[in-house]
């Protein structure tokens, strides 16, 4: 039991649930390989930030969208207008 | 495996370390890193019951905490208290991004051996901690994020206040709310209510 386990809710831990917790509830360990990894890749690259990449395409890719929707309308007008 | 020991860095080292890492050293984010690895592993791989996506969450904290180093302050936040932070929110992110809250098994951790091969008393231990995991995750993640903190990292109200950013007060009640969550949930998934005890 941990030291800052029992130290309220009387009744036996809230029923035994502290002691449950704290018997199952054990630390897992990464695997190596990717703990190397990632500080290699950490290390060599510090200020690179994975998650703008992301929000990028998604902007690039609504923009091309409003650009190619105008330009639709556009011609269509045009077309008529021409008829 | 012991519990991980968090905190046991007095704050000047982290600030000083700090210092060096946002100065380009290598030495000190690998120091940085190694210290912290595998408790923000740990938290996140708990939140989540996945191994795989524990890893990419993982690389997105350190990422994110070392390109963004230079605008942690120290103002009686440890370092490892910015991460668990930074931690907390991209968990969130990926709960809502995904939008798959499913209860994920403890058979999908490779460090556990599947069900079929473990001793009886083994299998029992391993259901208990899957309804309780499942229990666990069923709460609001500020009430995960405590359990997780006090049980994994055998943190003090003290030290989960500061990472929480709430009084260590507020830190109490909601413990003692937490529980009470936790019991009525791991009733739900049981049927019961009770785990079995464990006969060590």
């Amino acid at each position: 039991m941990t030291t800052n386990g029992m130290e309220q809710a009387g009744s036996k831990g809230l029923w035994g649930l502290e002691e449950k917790l704290s018997s199952l509830l054990e630390p897992v360990t990464p695997g190596p390989e990717f703990v190397d990894a990632l500080r290699l890749k950490l290390t060599q690259s510090p200020s690179v930030i994975l998650e703008t990449g992301k929000k990028k395409v998604i902007w690039m890719v609504a923009a091309a969208g409003m650009v190619t929707g105008a330009l639709l309308v556009w011609l269509l007008h045009r077309k008529r207008d021409n008829d | 495996m012991q519990k991980l020991k968090v905190f046991n860095n007095a704050q000047g080292t982290d600030v000083d370390t700090v210092k060096l890492a946002v100065s380009g050293d290598a030495e000190a984010f690998s120091y940085l890193y190694e210290q912290n690895v595998t408790r923000i592993y740990n938290y996140i791989f708990y939140r989540i019951g996945s191994g795989a996506d524990a890893e990419d969450l993982t690389a997105r904290v350190f990422h994110r905490a070392f390109g963004h180093i230079e605008k942690y302050q120290e103002k009686g936040v440890p370092f490892t208290a910015w991460l668990y932070r930074i931690a907390h929110n991209l968990t969130a992110n990926w709960y809502r991004d995904t939008r798959r809250r499913k209860e994920v098994s403890l058979e999908d951790h490779t460090d556990l051996p599947h069900q079929s091969e473990l001793p009886e008393r083994e299998l029992e231990k391993t259901q208990e901690k899957e309804v309780l995991l499942n229990a666990i995750r069923r709460l609001p993640p500020d009430r995960q994020q405590l359990i997780l903190l006090k049980y994994l990292e055998d943190l003090s109200n003290g030290e989960i206040a500061v990472i929480m950013g709430k009084t260590e007060g507020a830190i109490k009640s909601l413990y003692h709310r937490s529980l009470i969550a936790l019991r009525e949930q791991v009733m739900e998934i049981s049927g019961t209510g009770e785990l079995n005890e464990i006969k060590d």
